[in-house]
């Protein structure tokens, strides 16, 4: 209890200065008034009809999709950059040029190539989390003892077995610091996608911007409340997955 | 460290200085003015601009944003950015009656100005037939969006139901070209252009989902206008008579729009053709507004009477 207290702290001054007029609400909206919006956001929605919890479900759906893309290519592909390194010279140039590019900025060409709707979503999510998840990995690779791939080969074991009972596990580490970063850029980008070209008309990032069309400031900040919850509730999901299957640890 | 602690009050000493020294000079700021990208509506302003009219009348206007929707605009309001715009109706009320921005209508800047514009091979006809169809916005509370609802009073979620994307005016006409959207409803000059550039065709003007609606108005921040109010009535005058000269002198104002847009002359005189420059505020129209966006649940008022006293300068 005591680690949550400065937040506390933090939140009843915050309140305290806006009902002394410090703040003016369509600036700095105060804590009852967010939690007034979060309930008007569960009840009546953003657009008005638009619920909460259909902007969160849509939202997952497209998070989930986009880094479980990224899981899926870049852990893999992590693996072999990082144990072969004719891998990595041949991939390392066009990560480096295509990693700084911003995800946001593909916005434009994704919407072109893929459409409005989920598959220039899941794009942007996806080149979000990707990077980190493979980087991660591949570092993961390289950081490994060679003393313990020797000791593998001294008992014989294949090049199947160092992979499978040398390399992955002791990769799961940067791995999973990996798709924790990931996780991570993939909701901050998943937002950001959402602010333009919704088709379906649900989605946090595009009930925040609704928010801010109907100027309601209370409401915007209840979203990113909202939005930031999910985001610690997933890293601490994946925190406790990674505690699950690291016994040794 | 305490050297560095020092160094460091002294130096925002002298920031609070330079400051204090700044605001005891006299200013004779610039009137912070914005509009809207490319929206042929705002054409008084440019022309005011080109032509002097603000200079005449010894007032000196500077741009302080540019906006690609209303309600982008508005929260500039909020930000304190802005002492006047030109701006979409809807957004307006939605920021006063929402208590995000303390403006007031000075004077109407135009009625009509929008279309509905579907894909150039598209089948459908009229109003009626947007069923099912997924068309575009520029966002909630605005001119279009209003319009659409009037137009087509229950687009929802249902099978035959229209479904409404938000997307920017500009972005409109690739998504049409690309099949994204099936239609879209903007403000001029974007269905001028859609039906230029070969990918739309009008389906209906904004006059014909009701005739002479308000559109686009002239606000000023009302603690701004209490300060300033012989400011204001020089930038309404200079307001009335860019409105005079581009009734009549129609060609050079179209010059004036082709500056401002970077659109060709065709596209800008077609977009003309649909816009009525107008500068008496049509209190009817802003009546009728507000009832739409209280009946969306955009806005909640206790009593229209002293919300009109309120928003109209």
């Amino acid at each position: 209890m005591g680690r949550y207290l400065p937040l506390l702290l933090l939140i009843c001054l915050w309140q305290l200065l806006c009902s002394l007029g410090f703040f003016p609400s369509y600036v700095l909206p105060s804590p009852i008034e967010i939690i007034n919006a979060f309930q008007a956001l569960l009840t009546i929605g953003m657009p008005p009809g638009h619920l909460l919890y259909n902007h969160v479900l849509y939202s997952l759906y497209r998070v989930g999709l986009g880094f479980s893309l990224a899981c899926v290519l870049g852990i893999p592909l992590g693996l072999l950059m990082g144990w072969f390194p004719q891998f990595y010279r041949l991939f390392s140039p066009i990560i480096e040029l295509v990693r700084p590019i911003p995800p946001l900025a593909w916005i434009p060409i994704a919407i072109v190539w893929l459409g409005i709707g989920i598959r220039s979503a899941v794009f942007i999510i996806f080149l979000g989390a990707f990077f980190p998840v493979l980087l991660n990995t591949a570092s993961g690779v390289l950081s490994i003892n060679p003393i313990l791939v020797d000791a593998a080969k001294t008992l014989n074991a294949t090049q199947k077995d160092i992979f499978f009972k040398v390399l992955v596990p002791g990769s799961l580490p940067s791995i999973f610091v990996g798709m924790r970063i990931g996780m991570g850029v993939a909701w901050m980008t998943l937002v950001a996608a959402e602010f333009t070209g919704v088709k379906e008309g649900y989605g946090l990032g595009f009930m925040i911007m609704t928010a801010r069309d109907i100027q309601r400031p209370d409401e915007i900040l209840a979203g990113m409340c909202i939005i930031g919850m999910i985001g610690f509730t997933i890293d601490w999901l994946l925190r406790r997955w990674e505690s699950s299957i690291k016994p040794w640890e | 460290m305490k050297r560095v602690v020092q160094l460091l009050l002294a130096f925002w000493f002298c920031l609070i200085l330079i400051e204090r020294a700044y605001s005891q000079i006299p200013p004779d700021n610039p009137i912070r003015m914005a509009y809207l990208q490319n929206d042929i509506h705002h054409l008084p302003l440019w022309v005011a601009l080109e032509k002097g009219f603000f200079n005449e009348q010894g007032i000196k206007v500077e741009i302080a944003g540019i906006f690609r929707s209303g309600p982008e605009l508005m929260s500039a309001f909020s930000a304190g950015a802005l002492d006047m715009a030109y701006v979409g109706e809807a957004p307006a009320v939605t920021a006063v009656a929402n208590g995000t921005a303390n403006v007031a209508i000075l004077a109407q800047v135009n009625t009509e100005g929008s279309a509905i514009v579907i894909g150039k091979n598209s089948s459908i006809t009229t109003i009626s037939g947007l069923k099912g169809v997924q068309i575009a916005v520029p966002g909630f509370s605005t001119v279009q969006d209003l319009l659409l609802r009037k137009a087509v009073p229950q687009p929802s979620a249902a099978s035959d139901g229209v479904k409404v994307i938000v997307m920017k005016p500009p972005e409109m006409i690739g998504a049409l070209r690309t099949n994204q959207i099936d239609a879209f409803i903007a403000w001029e000059p974007y269905p001028a252009q859609s039906v230029s550039m070969g990918v739309g065709k009008i389906l209906a003007s904004s006059a014909e989902i009701w005739k002479n609606h308000p559109c686009c108005v002239l606000v000023v921040d009302r603690s701004f206008s209490k300060a300033n109010a012989e400011k204001v009535e020089r930038i309404m005058r200079a307001h009335n008579k860019s409105i005079d000269f581009i009734r009549a002198k129609p060609e050079q104002a179209i010059q004036v729009a082709i500056k401002y847009t970077g659109m060709d002359e065709q596209t800008i005189s077609r977009a003309m053709r649909n816009v009525e420059y107008v500068s008496n505020v049509n209190i009817e129209g802003l009546k009728e507004y507000v009832k739409f966006l209280t009946g969306f649940g955009y806005i909640k008022l206790n009593n229209l009477q002293s919300f009109m006293e309120k928003i109209v300068y």
